[in-house]
């Protein structure tokens, strides 16, 4: 099922069976009725809540409540073709948050590991997650992509799944929300890399559009890596585009300090998106 | 002895009533080969000369031979009879040799092993003839110039003794010396003085003799290894949906559990060998990265295996018998439930071979680190049920980047390096630009060179590279090289070999 591109759903039916004991009281107005199935779907609902993995950088947390929401689908998409490393580093290097020792899967297509590169081992302890953690899958066609990735998150000893996209793949909506449903089930990651911003519909909690951004680069060579990253869709809070260091010593994002230069504009033109801005 | 005709006659569409004789050319002559039944009752016989047989009977359907495919066929006949044993030999041209040793039991006796074996052949349209005998050479004899049937054991002498030397599986050139001085049947050795005969005619004749008469053992080697745990089932009724062999496959492992536990053993390859009544066996292999014995975990492998499957499961009209047989076992130590890590590993494992079932072993890799500078040879890439995957030498690599101060490498290895064309000012220096799947990147900033040599016992690596780490002015970063020195080389080449982020 392929969905027309920029299509979101109209109406979202819900249907619950209530339980007796919560049922809506007699003669209500629309508001208690409201109100009742609220709560009823609170109850039915499990508490899904595994916290989320903090940047450690305050104005970036505060607009994802707290930092990126973990047991859920988040898509991180390159700028461009040429991107896709600065989307892959932003990727591991949330995965590689010290608290989680659990395996990563990076599930990818032939095609995509041929066009962009393999995960090189000593680059990836580089930045901070062992090697040994990990398992690489190499797909052959997206259905197989896709469930690789749904059977990688329904394994306790994976705490990080991650699925490379080729921009030529379309992602169509059903599948963005089998993933993230089943990211839901338990407390593990799953991240879409994408090697160009997706225009369908997604049920990602969060999509995320990362560009290379030139460095503080010196006589000795290219400084710490910086990324211009946009949040484009946040399904808790505002959005918002940062300019973000990475800190390869201690391993971790920081708020880049502004350049005496002026720094290049967005490389994406989303003019209707209200943009927070934190740098 | 009517393999290739047999062949033939099958393959055909329709039936052809003139006698059937196969050709092949040996030296200058085109001779007869085989003979269907047809031709046989003409008196025609294999090594007749073609013209010869044509000037006798003008209407005969001459095929040539092809000897490949007769063995193909025969390939494919001895792995329809492993269903009644395991152990089998090819005897090449046409024979088949089985030991049925503690298996006739099953079929209700030797008589009657023998009828279906019979029976079931003639039913695929082979003439066969067949003969159980205590030793491989009594029974090789009977079978094929003796009254066939069962031999009881310790009769060889009396029966042998008739037969022709021919029998005895000795090169032409000593039945034609023992011809030629009038030793025409087995019987006429049988009780000759041995050293003489051995002096004249060599040891193999002894050794034959002695093989034939159960005085020397003779081992046979079987065409395939016999399991260690097996477990088979038949169906009266053929099966033939895939849920009916997925239930199969877990009594047959429940059947194999208990086996394995007593054994303290596990299976890490697992063969499910399924016989379709048309004679086709179907073998489907899967392999885990630990030990497993639970029939849950078995099925689910088989799950992914069947689905992943091109050409389906094709039962035809259904499958008479499943067999599943563990080919590698190992140690696989008693199940330990709660201690929360270890669970997570199992699952890990679990997870792998789901995936390398379905997708294949070479599709789920895990990382290791080898002792070379060489960048494209330092990571490796194993499949992640292999054991090597487990000793990685990380720890290594982490003491050696430290202890050397290794500078940084790329997040992303191209599989090549991809020839680039490169600018740069200064002969040992970086590129200011360079042009890579036709966009053009502007140098800003640069880190190198890192010279890594070329190993010089091996031609592999190629020459000295000398490596950058540049930024371009969008901010993308490049991990170069230029291949050669340019004191060496008149025009080095350049490459891009990663990317950083």
């Amino acid at each position: 099922m392929v969905s027309p591109p920029g299509y979101v759903p109209a109406v979202l039916m819900v249907v619950v069976r209530l339980p007796t004991s919560i049922a809506v009281p007699p003669r209500a107005g629309g508001r208690e009725v409201l109100c009742a199935l609220k709560h009823s779907l609170r109850v039915l609902e499990p508490d899904l809540d595994y916290g989320a993995i903090a940047f450690g950088i305050a104005p970036l947390d505060e607009v994802l409540g707290g930092g990126l929401a973990r047991a859920a689908l988040h898509e991180v998409a390159a700028a461009g073709e040429s991107a896709i490393t600065a989307a892959t580093q932003f990727v591991l290097g949330l995965a590689s948050y010290p608290q989680e020792q659990r395996a990563v899967l990076w599930i990818a297509e032939d095609m995509g590991l041929h066009e962009n590169g393999v995960p090189y081992g000593p680059g990836l302890d580089d930045v901070g997650l062992s090697p040994e953690r990990l398992v690489t899958v190499a797909a052959a066609k997206p259905r197989d992509l896709l469930w690789a990735m749904e059977e990688a998150l329904r394994c306790r000893a994976a705490g990080v799944v991650i699925g490379e996209v080729r921009s030529a793949d379309r992602l169509d909506l059903v599948a963005s929300r089998r993933l993230s449903i089943a990211a839901g089930q338990r407390d593990v990651c799953a991240f879409l890399l994408r090697s160009a911003p997706g225009t369908d519909a997604s049920a990602a909690a969060t999509r995320w559009i990362v560009s290379a951004a030139p460095s503080r680069a010196n006589a000795a060579g290219p400084g710490h890596p910086r990324f211009s990253v946009h949040l484009t869709r946040n399904r808790r809070g505002p959005v918002g585009s940062w300019l973000l260091e990475w800190n390869r010593v201690e391993r971790r994002f920081d708020l880049a300090p502004p350049l005496s230069e002026p720094v290049a504009d967005a490389a994406c033109d989303r003019p209707h998106r209200a943009t927070a801005h934190g740098a | 002895m009517r393999l290739a005709t047999d062949r033939i006659a099958r393959q055909r569409t329709a039936p052809d009533p003139r006698p059937l004789v196969v050709t092949g050319r040996q030296g200058n002559v085109e001779r007869l080969t085989a003979v269907g039944a047809a031709a046989a009752s003409l008196g025609l016989k294999p090594g007749l000369a073609l013209a010869e047989a044509r000037a006798r009977y003008p209407d005969l359907a001459v095929v040539a031979e092809h000897p490949a495919d007769d063995r193909r066929l025969l390939d494919a006949i001895a792995d329809w009879c492993q269903r009644y044993t395991p152990l089998l030999a090819v005897n090449p041209p046409d024979g088949l040799l089985l030991d049925i040793a503690g298996c006739a039991h099953l079929y209700g006796g030797e008589e009657k092993l023998l009828a279906d074996l019979l029976a079931r052949v003639e039913c695929f349209g082979f003439a066969a003839r067949a003969a159980i005998a205590s030793t491989i050479g009594a029974a090789f004899a009977l079978a094929r110039f003796g009254p066939a049937g069962i031999l009881a054991p310790g009769a060889e002498r009396t029966a042998l003794a008739p037969l022709p030397i021919a029998a005895l599986r000795l090169p032409e050139e000593t039945i034609a010396a023992l011809r030629r001085v009038g030793l025409k049947r087995i019987g006429d050795i049988l009780d000759l003085p041995r050293a003489p005969l051995a002096a004249r005619f060599g040891n193999e004749v002894l050794r034959q003799l002695a093989r034939a008469l159960g005085e020397e053992r003779e081992p046979l080697t079987p065409l395939l290894p016999v399991a260690a745990y097996v477990a088979e089932q038949p169906f009266a009724e053929p099966i033939a949906r895939e849920d009916d062999v997925l239930r199969v496959i877990v009594r047959l492992a429940a059947r194999l559990k208990p086996m394995l536990e007593r054994r303290g053993e596990g299976a890490r390859r697992i063969e499910l060998a399924l016989f379709r009544t048309d004679g086709v066996v179907r073998r489907i292999i899967v392999s885990t990265s630990r030990s497993v014995r639970d029939p849950d975990d078995i099925r689910a492998l088989y799950v992914e295996r069947l689905a992943s499957l091109a050409d389906a499961l094709d039962p035809g009209f259904g499958f008479d018998l499943a067999r599943l047989s563990i080919l590698v076992a190992e140690t696989c130590p008693p199940e330990q439930i709660g201690l929360g890590e270890r669970a997570d590993e199992a699952d890990l494992d679990r997870l792998i071979d789901r995936l390398s079932a379905r997708l294949g072993a070479r599709r789920v890799m895990r990382l290791i680190a080898n002792d070379s500078h060489i960048p494209e040879l330092a990571a490796e890439s194993v499949p992640a049920q292999a054991d090597v995957a487990l000793e990685n030498g990380w720890a290594a690599f982490r003491r050696f980047r430290d202890g050397v101060a290794l500078s940084p490498r790329p997040l992303r290895l191209l599989i090549k390096p991809e020839p680039i064309e490169a600018i740069a000012t200064v002969p040992d220096g970086p590129p200011v630009r360079f042009r890579w799947r036709r966009a053009l990147h502007e140098v800003v900033a640069a880190d190198g060179p890192e010279r890594i040599e070329g190993t010089w016992w091996s031609e592999e690596a190629g020459p000295t590279r000398d490596y950058f780490r540049v930024e371009d002015k969008a901010g993308l970063r490049f991990w170069l090289f230029r291949a050669g020195l340019y004191r060496s080389t008149a025009q080095p080449q350049w490459f891009l070999h990663g990317t950083f982020a």
